[in-house]
């Protein structure tokens, strides 16, 4: 109970309390410009923050997480330029809304939901964080593999238009994923012998390249349009509207959490099964997906930032990062003598209720800080595009840099960029490419973990699965998702007997 | 006798010091070879702004990742050698020649300091079905092809401890499970995703006391202060002294040809820093034998350390090249 | 209004995954020669993937690569097959919907900057491709159009440089020097 009342830490310290603003502000801003990432501000600032006191130092760093996770849903619906992975989902019904001139209802309603969510994940986080690492540390290298493979049958939902387009960008993004020395084996691969093709492409610059760059490209089409008036007059979307997605945004904030505390997945991956979940879900939506669905902006928003509450998870109970962000904070704490483990609950609990109210307050600033300053933002879209659009490729150009300090890492971007330009002219979904690249390593590596440690064997491999319930449940849910939910049968045998019908005809 | 070296090393640095006039005039950038949050990331943070402060300049530290941290070493390889770019790093381009991982190594570089130097440990499971090292080689010897072992990659900590146990035991057959860090390893191991993972002792050391994993042996000639119950491997075969004490480390250097009193400061700067207060509490907390260590002496650890892991992988027949090839001379027996 | 509005709801560029670009049953210019590229592509990825590690083990580090190129190369013949069967989008060419001349310039001043990025550094080559890039597309004056690139430029290298210490190609511009400038003018007020 003493250790509880640490909760209000950050409440009763009018310092903390500026601190956790100051850090939520900043990460929205962060998060929104598609070249700065969280990840990035949160290792700077374990330099910056190196004299201070460990308290500050965690606020401010979670402020900025909180805030950064919240913010790339802003360009996202703004610009149709998602500021950071978790924000690619959001961008499909978010941008048809703003194109409406409804911006400020979609921007009201990401807030609200990401706030719902992200209380979600903290109110996980403090009941329940033993019995979720527990439960994370059960998934095998095969489970992890499964849920690979379940994240890649999202393609099905991803490709509104045609399928096997959808299924060769998914493809390729699981190619772009494997460029590069082989972290297990060291092996090169698909480098071609070029020095330069050795360390990979960077994730971030190809999701820079193929959705900043080719909207930039995309939009000088537009170069001499009038841009679009925002009406920002109704941002706090009624309670209706949230009672009427309250339910959604439960099953949603639960595919977070879990997707969040697991190791090696993160908001990314949550908000694209979020939005996928959505559109299984919901039969009759008021606007249909891809043209402004409101679900469409619930289900990711929601997950990704309940996503930040199971983050933590792993990283409280057992000093175990649930994703790159939870990963610098332990090194962060290390530095300031504390020693993230299994003994940190034990030994320092009040650093666990620390944690969690500095949470809650970002939560609280997120909703602040998004509801206003709408303005600020709208007036940046409204710039005429003559400025716009050099601003979004400098951006764009700064920001594949920024992430590893390589200039091939511009090169990849702005090659991605142009490719990313024919695909959208010729009806290639990009969403799936990022998914490729996103899933690429935990298919692969898993993968050959999985079969390792079986010696090779298939057969000792599915004794394994049907042994453990947990694997099962997952090779289940792949089989029946993909026989069922994912029309990919029923798509292709109609497509197959029209393709007939019109040889006929 | 270690320490009045060390004391005399440090006087020498730090009268030699004051020569290095204007610099730095502009400041320096840090290039980080392993992502944000690692072992070396920590270190860096850790010690450079201490040393900052005796430089009297600043150090823009930056992540540069890919390549088992080729890439980092390149830059700065490719850089002027006035100074201004400094790496920062671990052991691993010293095999990045036998490996086949690239041209240069730290013979490229002067070390400006070895900052600290890391214990293995070798872990197991908690429900695995042995509690020490001799019950886990009587346990591969029952059932030959079963235990799963954690590794990292050709190069790592765990091939090289690998290594060194297929030296001395003769060749053991287990099932290697290769992770891409101790990190995610140690994870599955906690799991059960493999049962037996060899990690340097800060990474598992919270695991250990918390009982979420058991220590089977320390890879030391003694008994870790933090963990002194745990017995060393040389109490279960006198065959291991041979290759102790072994550990991967943490340094910080500068290219080849930048000037000798560039060089003075730096390691005055990083030297006084290294004995902070604050950044000892660190090292040892996580289980870091504290260095410190430049000039010479940093040198012949280099080349010692290079010239033991590169043939004990070479023998193990985990090379790429052979350390001949580069004129890594066999350690005298 | 209505008019921007159709514009803006145009669909065939593919301002979106939920609403892609091309057409149900027509192929548009270009999209053929777009295919054939991705075929080929797919190919050499293939044959590269297969030069990893061969088919060795399941286990082998070029099995998912190999796998993912297959794919890649299946479906991409059966796109090949399907958009080859199509008849031409009649009211579109490649000059006017596909890659106009504004695009084709901006990708020219891209690879320009790109490449000037590394000799030249950051700082002299984004302010030239920000005045390029107004320049041409606003078609100001001189002094509107130079002032906002510096305007811009200072606000960015102020975020990046500065606030986030990402180091930028330096090049001829002395930015180093110009912070410990200012650092030791600030150390000397305090």
């Amino acid at each position: 109970m003493e250790n509880f009342l640490n909760f209000f830490t950050v409440l009763t310290d009018p310092y903390l309390f500026l601190m956790v603003g100051v850090g939520t502000f900043a990460g929205v801003y962060i998060g929104a410009i598609p070249g700065l990432s969280v990840t990035m501000a949160v290792s700077i600032l374990i330099s910056f923050t190196f004299s201070w006191e460990v308290h500050p130092a965690i606020a401010l760093m979670i402020g900025i997480y909180m805030g950064g996770v919240y913010g790339g849903s802003r360009t996202a619906i703004l610009l149709n330029i998602p500021g950071a992975p978790s924000a690619i989902a959001t961008a499909m019904d978010g941008y048809p809304m703003a194109l409406k001139g409804k911006a400020g209802e979609a921007i009201g309603v990401t807030t609200v939901m990401s706030f719902l969510g992200g209380f979600i994940g903290i109110f996980v986080l403090a009941v329940a964080a033993p019995f979720i690492s527990d439960f994370a540390l059960k998934f095998q290298p095969r489970d992890y593999m499964f849920l690979a493979v379940l994240g890649i049958l999202l393609v099905g939902s991803l490709s509104t238009g045609s399928l096997i387009k959808g299924i060769f960008a998914g493809a390729l993004g699981l190619a772009i994923g494997s460029v590069g020395m082989d972290p297990l084996t060291f092996t090169p691969r698909l480098t071609f012998d070029l020095t330069f093709m050795k360390s990979g492409i960077s994730f971030i610059a190809v999701m820079i390249g193929m959705f900043g760059v080719s909207e930039a490209l995309l939009q000088l089409h537009q170069v001499g349009l009038p841009s679009i008036r925002q009406k920002i007059d109704r941002i706090i979307p009624s309670f209706g509207t949230v009672k009427k997605h309250l339910g959604l945004s439960m099953q949603t904030s639960t595919i977070g959490v879990i997707i969040g505390a697991l190791p090696g997945t993160g908001g990314d991956i949550a908000a694209l099964m979020a939005y996928d979940h959505a559109k299984r879900v919901t039969k009759n939506p008021e606007v249909p997906f891809g043209e402004g669905a409101i679900e469409g902006l619930v289900a990711p928003e929601t997950a990704n930032n309940a996503a930040v509450g199971g983050a933590f998870i792993p990283m409280m109970t057992l000093g175990i990062p649930g994703d790159a962000v939870t990963a610098i904070m332990i090194g962060a704490l290390f530095i300031h003598g504390l020693n993230p483990g299994p003994m940190l609950m034990i030994e320092k609990p009040d650093m666990f209720w620390f944690i969690v109210g500095a949470l809650v307050v970002a939560n609280f600033f997120m909703l602040l800080f998004g509801l206003t300053g709408i303005k600020f933002f709208t007036k940046v879209v409204e710039m005429p595009r003559s400025v716009l659009i050099p601003l979004i490729l400098l951006l764009s150009i700064v920001g594949s840099y920024a992430v590893n300090n390589s200039i091939s890492d511009v090169y990849w971007m702005l090659g991605f960029g142009v490719f990313g330009y024919f695909m959208r002219h010729y009806g290639y979904p990009l969403g799936p490419v990022i998914l490729g690249v996103i899933l690429s390593r935990l298919l692969d590596d898993n993968w050959r973990r999985a079969i390792i440690s079986e010696k090779e064997d298939l057969g000792r491999f599915f004794v394994g699965v049907f042994s453990s319930p947990l694997s099962t449940i997952l090779l289940a849910a792949v089989i029946l998702i993909f026989v069922s939910q994912t029309p990919l049968w029923a798509k292709m045998k109609s497509r197959l007997s029209s393709a007939k019908n019109r040889s006929h005809s | 006798m270690k320490r009045i070296v060390l004391g005399a090393v440090a006087a020498l640095t730090m009268a030699t010091g004051a020569m290095a006039e204007g610099y730095p005039t502009k400041e320096i950038q840090g290039i980080i070879q392993w992502g944000a949050g690692g072992s070396t990331d920590t270190v860096m943070r850790s010690v450079t702004p201490h040393a900052e402060a005796v430089l009297g300049g600043t150090v823009v530290m930056q992540n540069m990742t890919g390549g088992v941290g080729a890439i980092a070493l390149n830059y700065v390889a490719d850089a002027e050698a006035d100074g201004y770019t400094v790496l920062m790093g671990a052991e691993n381009p010293l095999l990045y020649k036998v490996m086949g991982l690239g041209e240069k190594d730290y013979s490229d570089f002067i070390p400006v300091s070895i900052l600290a130097r890391g214990t293995a440990i070798l872990v197991a499971n908690v429900d695995a079905p042995f509690d020490d090292y001799a019950g886990m080689i009587a346990y591969i010897n029952e059932n030959p092809g079963e235990l799963k072992l954690g590794a990292t990659g050709p190069g790592g900590l765990p091939s090289v401890i690998t290594a060194m146990m297929n030296t001395v035991e003769g060749e053991l057959d287990v099932i290697a499970v290769p992770f891409d860090g101790d990190g995610p390893a140690l994870t599955a191991l906690q799991g059960g995703a493999i049962d037996v993972m060899p990690a340097v002792l800060g990474a598992a050391i919270e695991g250990i006391k918390a009982g979420n994993m058991k220590p089977l042996a320390v890879f030391d000639l003694e008994a870790n202060q933090h963990l002194p119950e745990v017995p060393t491997i040389v109490s279960f075969n006198e065959g291991y002294a041979d290759f102790l004490p072994w550990g991967p480390f943490f340094g910080v250097f500068v290219k080849q040809g930048t000037p000798d009193d560039v060089v003075a400061s730096l390691q005055a700067a990083y030297h006084e820093g290294a004995q902070h207060e604050d950044f000892v509490a660190l090292m040892d907390g996580r289980g870091f034998t504290l260095m410190n260590i430049s000039g010479d002496e940093a040198q012949s650890f280099l080349t010692a350390w290079q010239q033991n892991t590169a043939w004990l992988l070479q023998d193990a027949g985990l090379t790429q090249a052979s350390p001949e090839d580069f004129g890594i001379a066999r350690p005298a027996e | 209004m209505s008019q921007t509005e159709d514009k803006y709801d145009d669909h065939h560029d593919g301002r979106s995954d939920a609403t892609p670009g091309g057409y149900a049953n027509e192929r548009r210019p270009g999209e053929l020669i777009f295919t054939l590229f991705l075929v080929i592509v797919s190919a050499i990825l293939l044959l590269e993937a297969y030069g990893i590690s061969g088919l060795k083990k399941l286990s082998s580090p070029g099995v998912i690569p190999m796998a993912t190129t297959g794919v890649m190369l299946v479906t991409g013949l059966i796109i090949l097959f399907q958009t080859v069967r199509l008849p031409k989008v009649a009211t579109e060419t490649i000059a006017k919907d596909i890659l106009p001349i504004v695009v084709i310039v901006f990708v020219a001043i891209l690879a320009g900057f790109s490449f000037l990025l590394k000799p030249l550094g950051f700082v002299p080559s984004a302010f030239m491709f920000l005045v390029f890039s107004i320049k041409f597309l606003s078609r100001r004056n001189w002094a509107y159009v130079l002032g906002l690139s510096l305007l811009t430029l200072v606000g960015i290298w102020l975020i990046f440089r500065v606030v986030f210490s990402v180091l930028m190609p330096a090049g001829v511009f002395p930015e180093a020097e110009l912070i410990q400038f200012f650092r030791t003018l600030f150390a000397g007020a305090e």
